[in-house]
């Protein structure tokens, strides 16, 4: 069984109807789990604080955001990434932002307090914002202060960021932390936003060899992608030996995602979430985190994201989906309705280039291993 | 661009076991400064002028006599680059790293070098990436407007441009790469083909042509 954290206040973290970042995927993903049989109970959280803010920002954005959020204009914001066309100005921003932040601090606080072992907060995973920047649709990084939590109670944690995107913003938050050791997967960056993550990032100070970056060929596939988390992941976080892992489960990488090219099915993502418990029962005792990210395929991401749940809940994958959700969702569907909960078997993405792909991945993985294997004793 | 059009494919190798007096002489005398370390057609290192100068000066803190072998001087294991790289992301990792060159492999086989040298021959044609951004690549037909045609579509939906690079390519055409402040390159691209530019990267997807 998993805790389950959520807010339907969440939904007004909302760029406006055109942005991708959409609060009807979470929505979607209730509303799917409820016509499935499981109408899923939540504990709601409070908001974030200033001072929970501040563990991992600097005051001066907080003051920028603040402003921009009561609808003051301020000069030079978009120097500090807030009011671009990814992470427009919107009323309220600031409360929002720290609703989704309160919801993974109190992921973060009941597991520390030891009332609670697997937690998914159905929100969150705003892994680009910085210090003192937003970019890539987060303002307040949500993961970094529940991890700054985590390790002032005296926890090493393993963070693992399997979003289709480079987790840059927490990497850069714990560059110099011995305590966190950060693995992020993600579509190389010589491809897609935000243009870093290469294997040569291995953190420095304190942090040497604890940041660790796959970056991988655009469209691999599952089978690709999996074999090389099973290359690294184990093994990079057997060396750290964390007390906690802390997940952010963007579902970006899935084959339909509009922003990115990897070639994931919902079969790949079930395999994905099981390893990864399987890592959290061997590794932190099954203490560990999940939160959502980015995936903007509506069709995609509702469903990948009702099989964490279900799997997290070590519930049955159900075969078919209700008529009826279809129905409720058409404008978000593209007129496509879903029969099935996880992808037909004709949508496997079939790739020509896949061996070569493969093959390449591999190369990158036992590279990043050679380098890595300096900092293990 | 990419590393293969602007690497070195003549490369100089020198095995582990190599002394450093040799190693010296023979970058005296072909006037080069770095030196890929070969051990059983596997590359294992890289070796430098600064390295062996370090090993062996009297002012080193624990110097190797010269005839002290490459493998105890040697950097490893080593930084590569593969030849579909582009040029900016190896110039980034070199800079990044302070190292002077990248052995360029593919698979297990070396297949070339570059270093700040290269880098500096195509420095005119690059700009570097130190901002969130997401990789555009066009074609443009050679004539004039083009640019501006397409500088003026992403200022028309409020994208900033971080960076830009032009040089030409066959086909009488332009190739364009671009570094846009925006999670959203795929569906801009999707926009750019709609509106008949020739998108080269993100292509579309194999799955959904």
């Amino acid at each position: 069984m998993a805790a389950l954290i959520f807010s339907p206040e969440y939904g007004s973290y909302d760029f406006g109807a055109e942005h991708p970042f959409s609060p009807a995927r979470v929505a979607m993903t209730l509303d799917l789990l409820t016509q499935l049989g499981h109408p899923p109970t939540w504990i709601e959280p409070e908001p974030a604080t200033r001072d929970d803010l501040l563990t991992v920002h600097a005051a001066a954005y907080l003051d920028l955001v603040e402003a921009l959020s009561e609808g003051k204009s301020v000069a030079d914001a978009e120097a500090w990434g807030v009011g671009t066309p990814d992470t427009p100005v919107f009323p309220g921003m600031d409360l929002a932002g720290r609703r989704v932040v309160g919801g993974t601090l109190a992921a973060a606080r009941m597991v520390a307090a030891g009332k609670a072992t697997r937690v998914l907060q159905l929100g969150g995973g705003l892994h680009h914002a910085q210090p003192q920047r937003a970019a890539g649709f987060c303002v307040y990084n949500d993961l970094a202060v529940a991890i700054k939590h985590l390790t002032a109670t005296g926890a090493c944690v393993t963070y693992l960021d399997i979003d289709v995107h480079h987790g840059d913003g927490v990497q850069a938050v714990f560059n110099r932390d011995g305590r966190v050791q950060t693995i992020s997967l993600h579509e190389s960056g010589q491809y897609l936003f935000p243009g870093t993550g290469e294997i040569h990032e291995l953190g420095e100070g304190d942090g040497r060899g604890l940041k660790v970056n796959v970056p991988l060929e655009p469209f691999t596939d599952g089978a690709s992608y999996l074999e090389v988390f099973d290359q690294v992941v184990p093994r990079a976080v057997a060396e750290f030996g964390p007390q906690v892992l802390v997940v952010q489960a963007g579902a970006d990488a899935h084959f339909d995602d509009p922003l990115a090219d990897l070639a994931l099915t919902t079969h790949d993502y079930e395999r994905l979430y099981r390893r990864i418990l399987d890592l959290a029962d061997e590794q932190t005792g099954g203490k560990v985190i999940f939160t959502l990210g980015g995936g903007y395929s509506l069709h995609a991401a509702s469903r990948v994201w009702a099989i964490l749940y279900l799997v997290l809940n070590d519930l049955a994958v159900p075969r078919y989906i209700p008529a009826a959700w279809s129905q409720k969702w058409q404008q978000h569907l593209e007129g496509r309705p879903c029969a099935t909960l996880h992808d037909p078997d004709a949508a496997q993405a079939l790739v020509p280039q896949r061996e070569e792909i493969a093959r390449r991945n591999r190369v990158v993985a036992s590279r990043l291993l050679e380098a890595l294997s300096r900092y293990w004793v | 661009m990419q590393v293969r059009d602007i690497m070195t494919t003549a490369v100089l190798t020198i095995g582990p076991d190599a002394t450093l007096e040799s190693v010296c002489l023979l970058m005296h005398e072909r006037n080069i400064r770095h030196l890929p370390v070969m051990e059983g057609g596997r590359l294992i290192g890289v070796i430098t002028d600064r390295d062996v100068h370090g090993a062996t000066s009297s002012l080193c803190v624990e110097p190797t006599p010269p005839r002290g072998v490459v493998r105890d001087a040697m950097a490893h294991p080593p930084k590569t680059a593969h030849p579909l790289d582009p040029v900016e992301d190896a110039a980034r990792t070199m800079r990044a790293l302070k190292i002077g060159c990248l052995p360029v492999v593919d698979g297990e086989a070396l297949v070339g070098i570059i270093t700040g040298i290269d880098l500096l021959d195509a420095l005119l044609r690059l700009t570097g990436v130190d901002q969130p951004t997401g990789r555009l690549e066009l074609h443009l037909v050679d004539r004039p407007g083009e640019l501006a045609r397409l500088t003026a579509f992403i200022s028309g939906r409020q994208l900033n441009i971080h960076s830009i690079l032009t040089y030409p390519v066959a086909g009488g055409q332009v190739s364009t790469v671009l570094r846009v402040a925006t999670v959203e390159t795929r569906p801009l691209a999707d926009a750019l083909r709609h509106a008949g530019f020739e998108v080269v990267w993100p292509p579309a997807k194999p799955w959904q042509r």
